[in-house]
């Protein structure tokens, strides 16, 4: 518990974007305040799943039961889920959320939030997606451009380490990375045949992920479990509780306090500033203010939105910082209905030993220094591939010796692969505050997202152009798919609070900053303008630190 | 407690038969002889060396929808007499029921339901992931492209 209600600053949420406010500010020799609604979480003393085999779980770690179902009807269908993780999970019955259309909200209310689960993939964005809006007349522009961002991705790459395979492609720009985890013998045989087909155009990489190949300030390198999502004792991955929070700790400067759900922000009329956050103790109900020169909202896009919408006053009846009106607006996530499925018969005298917790990747190819008819942007694909374990008896009609003898040894190389696909950002894909409380009088949030002609299209040629690229590769039995998507469900929403120039138009500035409130900043998904196809994580790390130095300059020249 | 009156105490554990909490014994000694069918001993264990049997009786009722808990209870009543077969007898048996079940819905084929639960139940179960497969806790790292050696099992995980 907080021992005084004053701090220099105040960062609500300590997931990826929480924990970097924290290190930034606390390092700069701000006292600072880490709000996060749900549990402690301490870094590896609480992974209690982390080292358990499949026997030690409920039910050999069968995906989910009857129980799990009831209590978490939208987290239980995540990949994610089992019964090492489901812990890392929101129960939805406490944490209701209205769908005016369907929508699958993931969350993590812990410390560390959602990088105890994220899935680790650290790509940059470029000109290429930075200019887009502008050059197509989509939504608003960017407020700023790859230069403005680049030393803060180079910054936070250094930190946090991360493993992979520069793409040597103007559009994935170069980033500071460790050695990639070595390919298998398929993907080897993919990459060879997609660079004699496609002419370095359409390639095959290591995916830049935030997991050690090689020893990194005392952490790692990654042992080969793939049980990211437990918690991980040998700090091979990017956590905010591993990396980021220790470091803020070291300071000295930080008070970290869970279970402290931020209710409002509170606003002085005079001084034209937030004084302090409004917090609910989640155990107690019982309501404490904390003020602050300086307040960080990194609570996940819809929540730091949330919050905005939820912080109302005179000067603003329609939530704190919303004359735009744009408050809530514009949400995106991506989209992954595309891909293909295959397999070959080949290469059945190569194996593997470990679990490696990476991907193979084929960066964004499409509307790539030309513009191609059907629609707008891009995707990148996630490739995994792998030989068939005991899992491919379940489905079978055979039983016996013969059929146990069959597979129990490896079976044939099989691939799967799905695009990731930029969403536009419209309007009227948007969340708001219902009328319905939670159980701690928070109002529900409500949000309404579909996905249209441009990703449909969009969604359509992800699939054929998979299909096209591993025939190219030779494989066998290729299968396109093209899926129905449920908005949320690729765990990437963003927009709500957008940057941008115009205060007229947009809610944050080219420093994450509330333009009529200087003293917030929003650093989270919810910021941003465009949805690339690259992973976000890493640009809300960037954009985070580059705000909380920010901030820091213009506390030090009183301008806040 | 002193090393003798723990070893009683062991020694009276060991010898309490395992009970079943969802099937009935019959039941149980139908499942039984089904997984073993299905999984027999080679050179690992058989199924009910691994307990696959009280795996099911446990995870079936905590797992599966009430359709499939119903489909799986029925299956094994209308497979009374299977544990009294001779072995050729009921691998005709099982596979006429696989040949029925096998078009049938999830939760309406009790084929598809023993399959599901009696491969989970034995290859992540510390006997089937050891020995019928292999098993690292914790690989030490990963090896990309390795040459596959002629004994080498498929990972359990």
């Amino acid at each position: 518990m907080a021992t005084s209600n004053q701090f220099d600053a105040i960062v609500v949420g300590s997931g990826m974007s929480g924990g970097w406010a924290a290190k930034e500010l606390t390092e700069k020799g701000l006292k600072t305040l880490v709000l996060e609604r749900g549990r402690n979480i301490r870094h590896v003393t609480d992974y209690t799943t982390a080292l358990k085999d499949p026997w030690q779980l409920p039910h050999n770690n069968r995906v989910s039961t009857l129980a799990d179902r009831a209590a978490q009807p939208i987290q239980s269908t995540l990949y994610l889920y089992d019964q090492s993780t489901k812990q890392h999970f929101v129960n939805d019955l406490q944490q209701p959320y209205l769908q005016a259309q369907p929508f699958n909200w993931f969350r993590g209310y812990q410390v560390g939030g959602r990088s105890l689960m994220w899935a680790r993939h650290v790509f940059r964005y470029s000109d290429l997606d930075f200019e887009a809006n502008q050059r197509e007349g989509v939504g608003i522009d960017w407020p700023i451009r790859y230069a403005d961002i680049q030393p803060w991705y180079e910054h936070v790459e250094r930190f946090i380490g991360a493993s992979g395979e520069n793409s040597g492609l103007a559009q994935l720009p170069e980033q500071v990375l460790q050695p990639p985890f070595e390919m298998n013998a398929l993907e080897k045989h993919i990459r060879q045949h997609m660079a004699a087909a496609f002419g370095g155009e359409r390639k095959l990489i290591c995916s830049a992920t935030a997991v050690l190949s090689r020893e990194h300030n005392g952490r790692g390198p990654c042992q080969g479990r793939n049980q990211c999502a437990r918690g991980c004792p040998f700090s091979a991955y990017f956590s905010s509780n591993g990396v980021t929070l220790p470091a803020a700790a070291k300071t000295g400067n930080l008070t970290l306090q869970p279970d402290s759900i931020a209710h409002s922000l509170i606003y002085d009329e005079g001084k034209k500033r937030v004084t302090g956050v409004r917090v609910i103790d989640a155990q107690t109900r019982k309501t404490t203010e904390y003020s602050a020169r300086v307040v960080f909202l990194c609570a996940s896009a819809l929540n730091s939105t949330a919050l905005l919408l939820n912080s109302r006053s005179s000067r603003f009846p329609q939530g704190l910082g919303n004359d735009s009106g744009e408050l809530g607006h514009n949400l995106m996530d991506h989209h992954n209905g595309g891909g293909a499925t295959a397999s070959y018969s080949g290469l059945l005298d190569r194996y593997y030993r470990g679990r490696r917790s990476t991907s193979m990747y084929i960066p964004r190819f499409r509307n790539v220094g030309k513009s191609e008819p059907g629609f707008k942007r891009g995707y990148g694909y996630e490739v995994y591939t792998s030989r068939g374990s005991w899992t491919r008896g379940i489905g079978s009609a055979d039983f016996g010796s013969d059929f146990k003898n069959e597979i129990t040894r490896p079976g044939q190389w099989n691939l799967y692969m799905e695009g990731y696909g930029e969403t536009l950002p419209y309007h009227d894909n948007r969340m708001w505050l219902s009328d319905q409380k939670d159980s701690w009088g928070m109002p529900v949030i409500q949000m309404s997202m579909s996905y249209r002609d441009n990703e449909r299209a969009m969604a359509k040629q992800m699939m054929d152009d998979a299909v096209e690229m591993m025939t190219a590769a030779k494989l066998e039995n290729v299968k396109g798919f093209n899926n129905p998507v449920t908005p949320g469900s690729v765990i990437h929403e963003m927009g709500t609070a957008r940057m941008g120039r115009d205060p007229k138009t947009s809610v944050l500035n080219a420093h994450n900053q509330v333009h009529s409130v200087p003293n917030v900043f929003v650093t989270d998904g919810s910021c941003m303008v465009s949805s690339p196809t690259q992973n976000p994580s890493l640009t809300y790390m960037a954009l985070t630190a580059r705000a909380a130095n920010f901030a820091v300059e213009q506390l030090k020249r009183g301008e806040i | 407690m002193g090393h003798a009156a723990l070893g009683q105490v062991m020694a009276a554990f060991a010898a309490e038969p395992r009970k079943a909490t969802w099937l009935t014994a019959d039941e149980m000694a139908t499942l039984q002889a089904l997984v073993d069918v299905i999984l027999p001993a080679t050179d690992s264990p058989a199924a009910s060396a691994a307990d696959t049997h009280y795996f099911i009786d446990l995870a079936i009722p905590a797992c599966a929808s009430p359709g499939a808990q119903k489909t799986f209870r029925a299956g094994l009543v209308s497979l009374s007499r299977f544990a009294g077969l001779k072995p050729a007898e009921q691998v005709s048996q099982l596979k006429a029921r696989a040949a029925a079940d096998m078009p049938l819905e999830y939760d309406q084929s009790f084929f598809k339901i023993l399959k599901d639960y009696t491969l989970c139940g034995y290859f992540l179960s510390e006997t089937g992931a050891t020995k019928a497969l292999a098993y690292e806790r914790v690989p030490g790292g990963y090896q990309g492209d390795l040459p596959l050696a002629a004994n080498q099992k498929a990972w359990a995980i």
